[in-house]
């Protein structure tokens, strides 16, 4: 499983840039990011190679962090994969509360990000469906 | 410790002679010295011999800090300026400061109030007190600092700002009090739990003052900072902090009855209010030589009870004060006073109690809109549970203010901290 690090911004021209800023001071490589907005804040949801540095830089800086256990999953680059894997995951029980994408490099597969309600019975459910979790 | 028994602790006849004896002398004094006062009695058919006693008090006018501005910057002081060793001086609310003078024998009495105040929160000769107040013009530093001095405590005179060397010296000296602000000690506690050093600091006492604060906020400074908290009184009119204070009962504030004495008034009638009943505080001093007041009216709400302190002290006591009667809002007709909001917040326990109220007028309408800081601990990954403590704050809100709230999150620390005073409210009604 992956660590996720969820950061409380206002809605504020600059306001995500404060915390990616602070993340590239620290040379810290960002893998994933998503935001999802209400009309008077936003949650930045980020995926970063050191997460708990980074989260010490943030708190330091006076954001509001969450770590939280995410998963990420290697899929195969062709139409229909996505819903073949959610599929599975919605036989099997299994709320998504959000799902968004890595950065991509190259001619890798393409990663999501998956937030769900039971994350050991989605690796067990992934896995025997040959679904590769990337740590 | 009682730091004076004779006087904490004599019997209530014997300090109303106490009052009357001083009252007397203390009127024959200002009539004879102050014109202000010698003309207003005069114009209200009054002569010294008319005040016999403290039941008399009523005869007498009031005083109102426009009085103390109209007459700048030394029109009351009673002693020749050859007399006066200090003068201190706080903001005016409307372009004139209000000045303030003490004799040496001022400075001494008020030497002593303090060191009864810091005596009875438990320190002594022992003690290294950071006094964290500003030192200045506003007498929070230098009251305390002379008090702890006649305490024979040592004194650390740190005034206030720059939390990082607060906390530094309070660290390296191993400081067993703090004197601050309410608000000022809340953001060193923050800084020290965001530091991780918290653990490394020797405080057992915070003497806090010069600002409203709630019971709960009191709880919330001594549970974070493994501390008892004491509530300290003062007005740099009748003299500055140490008018009162509270014991470790904190059954409400004892007020040095021997130096000022109390009233409790109607604001609207300025009619006495019955013990137990809030209303409006006013001080007539008995001891002070330069800048003695008859019925300085604070506009601090409060209530009063001469009833015996678990403590031992026979002093009366001031109930926890419910804000000013000029600090009151009126929003869309609702008395709201901020501590309102404090206390709901801290209550509720699912947010940080750092807020700001900004009241608006909108097409003709007022609008409270309360900026809540979001805190880690309380912080939720979800939009939805965010939203959800979103409504929760404000309903909680609504019901303690009886007035609908709009509520904001916003980040944490973004609220700003004075150093001094807290800001609390912002209202833009007045800018129109």
């Amino acid at each position: 499983m992956l660590q996720q690090l969820s950061v409380f911004v206002e809605n504020k021209i600059g306001s995500l840039n404060k915390v990616t800023h602070a993340i590239y001071e620290n040379g810290i490589n960002l893998r994933a990011i998503s935001a999802f907005d209400s009309p008077d804040f936003c949650i930045l949801r980020i995926v970063v190679e050191q997460p708990e540095e980074a989260k010490k830089i943030l708190t330091k800086k006076g954001f509001a962090v969450k770590v939280s256990e995410v998963l990420a999953i290697e899929l195969e680059d062709q139409p229909g994969e996505l819903d073949r894997v959610l599929g599975i995951l919605a036989d099997s029980g299994l709320s998504i509360n959000y799902i968004y994408s890595l950065v991509l490099r190259g001619e890798k597969a393409p990663l999501m990000v998956l937030s769900l309600n039971d994350n050991e019975k989605a690796i067990q459910v992934l896995r025997s469906n040959n679904i590769c979790i990337v740590d | 410790m009682i730091w004076n028994e004779a006087k904490e602790c004599m019997s209530r006849d014997e300090m109303s002679n106490l009052q009357s004896k001083r009252l007397v002398k203390m009127v024959d004094r200002v009539y004879h010295n102050v014109e202000f006062y010698r003309k207003k009695m005069q114009s209200m058919g009054i002569e010294p011999g008319d005040i016999k006693g403290i039941e008399d008090l009523n005869k007498l006018p009031f005083t109102t800090k426009a009085d103390l501005r109209d007459n700048y910057p030394f029109g009351l002081f009673a002693i020749p300026d050859s007399e006066v060793v200090r003068v201190h001086a706080s903001s005016g609310t409307t372009g004139k400061a209000t000045v303030v003078g003490y004799s040496r024998r001022d400075i001494e009495n008020w030497q002593e109030c303090v060191a009864r105040v810091l005596s009875m929160v438990g320190l002594g000769k022992n003690d290294k007190i950071q006094v964290s107040y500003g030192y200045g013009l506003f007498t929070g530093g230098l009251g305390l600092h002379y008090g702890a001095e006649n305490l024979g405590a040592t004194v650390i005179p740190m005034s206030s700002g720059n939390t990082k060397k607060q906390i530094t010296m309070m660290k390296d000296f191993g400081c067993t009090a703090i004197a601050c602000t309410p608000s000022y000690l809340l953001h060193i506690i923050e800084t020290l739990e965001a530091t991780g050093e918290i653990d490394n600091i020797k405080l057992k006492a915070a003497i806090c003052g010069a600002e409203p604060w709630t019971e709960n906020m009191r709880k919330e400074i001594e549970s974070r900072l493994h501390v008892h908290a004491h509530d300290i009184y003062g007005l740099s009119e009748v003299m500055g902090p140490g008018v009162a204070a509270d014991c470790q009962y904190h059954n409400g504030l004892h007020v040095y009855e021997d130096h000022f004495l109390p009233e409790i008034l109607n604001p609207e009638t300025l009619e006495p209010c019955k013990p137990g009943e809030v209303g409006e505080l006013a001080f007539t001093t008995l001891t002070k030589e330069a800048l003695p007041l008859f019925r300085y009216r604070t506009k601090d709400l409060t209530s009063i009870t001469y009833e015996k302190c678990e403590c031992g002290r026979t002093l009366a006591r001031l109930s926890r004060f419910k804000g000013r009667s000029d600090d009151m809002l009126v929003i869309r007709g609702v008395n709201v006073f901020p501590s309102q909001v404090e206390s709901a917040l801290l209550e509720m326990g699912e947010t940080s109690p750092n807020y700001l109220l900004i009241v608006d007028r909108v097409d003709y309408q007022d609008t409270l809109e309360v900026l809540v800081e979001v805190e880690e601990r309380f912080f939720s990954d979800e939009i939805r549970v965010l939203e959800q403590l979103t409504q929760k704050i404000a309903n909680v809100l609504h019901q303690a203010l009886g007035l609908a709230v709009k509520v904001k999150l916003v980040e944490p620390n973004t609220i700003e901290r004075s150093e001094g005073k807290a800001k609390r409210v912002i209202d833009k009604r007045k800018l129109v």
